[in-house]
């Protein structure tokens, strides 16, 4: 089960206001930390004190944390801030990476986009892997994971979906009484993208307890008629007739079927001389003769 | 006077079978006019650029997409001089392999690629690209190194009834380039010596930008303008725009765009519904003039699911010669459905240009569907498989069963009763 968080690249935590994911965040920070990875975490939305509570002291000391929450546009003028603002705080952490796996936490993504342009923060964040990779160690897919934190009540569509197609991972949480459950999309290249979903519950010392299931009381009933899905219902050719075009079909009459009516209407008399005429009005090259019609042709 | 003419008609075709027999020649009749440079194709008067063919519509000439399905969907082929914009599915599966393939077929008929990107370095691009599936006989003269005059041996021993062996042989190149289209196996990579021997730029965004620059509303974004001039001084450079008139053969330029309109490009097009508009816009209006006045045919892929803004699309659409959409099944509701079940997705014609033509060249199927299996990418037509239920209706059937009982005792009994028969 372990082997399921094994995520690397870009990783988005999508959130929501019901079910939050800072928890599920520093868990797997934990779990990085103990696995003996580099963590730097960038932190945004809440304080230093806040975030690092509930990590033990040894975890404590192995993590890297730039604080862009006190003073965020550096009025302090202390001299301790990241140049460039937030943008220039990405690109320093990239820097004072080391080679080898590297996990970089940002707390939040959400904070991020909100004060930097779009575009600026994808060109970054996939920034940031390359740079890795160019610093030395084997392909940055292997070596870097960017846990970016996403409230997606936030944000539009538009910003969702332009990361989403930069994310190795989407991880959405979600759950049904009081069990969260992350729905896994991994989009691995050139091959098709795998959803899965766990249940999972984080621990008081932020340990990740996974679940194979939903608890049993909380299971909706199968729906006994899963409604059959009609092939041929939307499609550019038309297979079934209505109502109204059945009747119209059957009722047609074909030009080569002898029915009562037209034995009818040809035992009738024919129609009267004085109701059918010919109307015709002889031009410039006619010249009729009344005794023999066939004067003028030629033969 | 009718007698006449065939006197003089049968004057002239002895006077070119003369002429025939001097030459080397597949056929022996033989056009009356300046004469064939040596190579025996009928084309070879008309196109001296391989790879390329005339269409035999409106006479435009057309390169090869990759695939020999697409070729056909699109009436022949690419157009030289025009832009094909892909509509990338959700998870850019399907549109990088169209992508991969037209990359393919460039350097399989030798001609110059410009691949430019923004997340992916073009030479790992290439380094994935399928590899082509040879003919049997080409690819045994391929591997083994061999001679011609080893097939020639075996063909002397056998007893053929025609004389195919004074026939010319093709010519055992590396590839035989001659065909239009060609085949490729997706699950290979291609052979590292043909990509080493093509030529191609690559265009890799993030280390072309130099600087960030504020980016004024109403003009190109900064890589576009960059890609642009990038693609501007090669069409110059190495003249496919005519202007160094060069004593060596004529090239196309195959210009490879990926993810076009991406947040990677610094293009915000996607992100915000009110974002710079007019950039890709321009883009595409400014690309299409370079590719007009040279030798070059595009193709960009575009994630058109991200744009928010849905006039964008269609003006991006009108801007384009030839629009193709893919739509994949995956995640969406459609893969339970029992009608897309063989299929991965659906592929839409949007757009055919009609190029120097009073009429579109579009085919008339429009349900079309694609299928990658593991070496080959299809494109089929739609078709519902057979409903082979027992409930499927047959009141049709009934309804014929009615009248032909007037048709007399002379149909035989079968025609009398109610019930319709199954076979």
């Amino acid at each position: 089960m372990e082997s399921v968080l094994a995520l690397r690249g870009l990783v988005l935590l999508r959130d929501s206001v019901e079910w939050e994911g800072r928890s599920l965040l520093k868990a797997l920070i934990k779990k990085a930390a103990l696995g003996g990875e580099q963590v730097h975490i960038l932190g945004c939305e809440v304080s230093e004190e806040e975030f690092r509570a509930g990590f033990d002291s040894s975890i404590n000391s192995r993590l890297v944390y730039y604080d862009l929450f006190r003073d965020p546009l550096n009025w302090a003028q202390t001299g301790e801030a990241l140049p460039g603002g937030p943008l220039g705080a990405l690109q320093a952490m990239c820097e004072r990476t080391d080679p080898g796996p590297v996990t970089v936490a940002l707390d939040s993504l959400s904070w991020l986009l909100l004060r930097l342009p779009c575009a600026a923060l994808c060109q970054a964040l996939c920034a940031m892997s390359r740079q890795h990779a160019c610093r030395g160690g084997g392909p940055a897919a292997e070596q870097l994971c960017v846990l970016g934190l996403l409230h997606r009540e936030l944000h539009g569509p538009g910003p969702m979906g332009a990361l989403s197609s930069l994310a190795q991972a989407e991880v959405t949480l979600s759950g049904t009484a009081g069990q969260a459950s992350a729905h896994m999309l991994r989009r691995r290249p050139r091959q098709r993208p795998t959803l899965e979903t766990l249940w999972f519950s984080v621990l008081p010392d932020l340990s990740l307890d996974l679940q194979g299931g939903p608890p049993l009381e909380s299971q909706p009933h199968p729906d006994p008629h899963t409604p059959q899905v009609d092939p041929a219902s939307h499609l550019t050719f038309n297979l079934h007739l209505s109502k109204r075009e059945r009747e119209a079909k059957d009722s047609l009459t074909l030009p080569f079927q002898f029915s009562s009516e037209k034995q009818q209407a040809l035992l009738r008399p024919g129609p009267s001389p004085a109701t059918s005429r010919i109307f015709y009005e002889p031009d410039a090259f006619d010249d009729l003769d009344p005794e023999d019609p066939d004067g003028d042709l030629d033969v | 006077m009718a007698a006449v003419a065939t006197c003089g008609t049968g004057a002239g075709s002895t006077g070119s079978m003369v002429a025939a027999g001097s030459k080397n020649n597949v056929t022996s009749f033989q056009r009356r006019g300046p004469r064939a440079s040596g190579s025996d194709s009928s084309y070879s008067r008309l196109v001296s650029i391989a790879g390329t063919r005339p269409s035999v519509r409106n006479g435009q000439l057309l390169v090869s997409t990759g695939l020999p399905a697409l070729d056909q969907l699109l009436g022949g082929g690419l157009a030289v001089g025009t832009v094909l914009l892909i509509e990338e599915d959700k998870y850019n599966i399907y549109s990088s392999l169209l992508f991969k393939y037209f990359l393919a077929e460039g350097i399989i008929n030798g001609h110059t690629l410009l691949v430019a990107s923004a997340k992916e370095d073009p030479a790992d691009i290439l380094q994935e690209l399928p590899a082509p599936l040879l003919d049997d006989n080409v690819k045994k003269d391929f591997d083994e190194d061999a001679c011609n005059h080893k097939t020639a041996e075996s063909n002397i021993k056998m007893k053929i009834a025609w004389r195919y062996q004074l026939l010319p042989k093709m010519e055992a190149g590396p590839v035989s380039s001659s065909r239009f289209g060609h085949y490729y196996d997706v699950s290979k990579k291609m052979p590292q010596e043909l990509i080493e021997a093509s030529k191609w730029h690559g265009f890799f965004f993030p280390e072309k930008s130099s600087s960030t620059l504020n980016i004024e509303p109403c003009s190109l974004t900064h890589g576009y303008i960059k890609l642009l001039q990038f693609i501007q001084n090669i069409i110059y450079e190495e003249g496919f725009d005519g202007s160094n008139p060069q004593k060596k053969q004529k090239n196309i330029l195959r210009i490879g765009i990926q993810n076009l309109g991406s947040p990677l490009w610094g293009d915000d097009l996607c992100c915000t519904e009110n974002g710079n508009s007019r950039s890709l816009t321009k883009f595409l209006y400014v690309l299409r003039g370079l590719l007009r006045t040279s030798l070059s045919a595009c193709m960009i892929t575009m994630p058109t699911h991200l744009i928010q803004n849905k006039a964008i699309i269609s003006r991006v659409t009108n801007l384009s010669d030839t629009v193709v959409g893919l739509e994949s099944f995956i995640g969406s509701e459609r893969e339970t459905n029992p009608l897309y079940k063989d299929y991965h997705g659906l592929i839409h014609i949007r757009q055919i240009p009609r190029l120097n033509n009073l009429i579109y060249d579009v085919s008339d199927v429009k349900d079309l569907a694609f299928k990658l299996k593991r070496k080959l990418f299809t494109i089929e037509r739609l078709h519902l498989p057979p409903d082979l239920s027992d409930t499927v209706s047959r009141s049709s059937k009934q309804d014929l069963a009615e009248p032909s009982k007037l048709l007399g005792p002379g149909c035989g009994v079968m025609a009398g009763g109610k019930k319709h028969l199954d076979f």
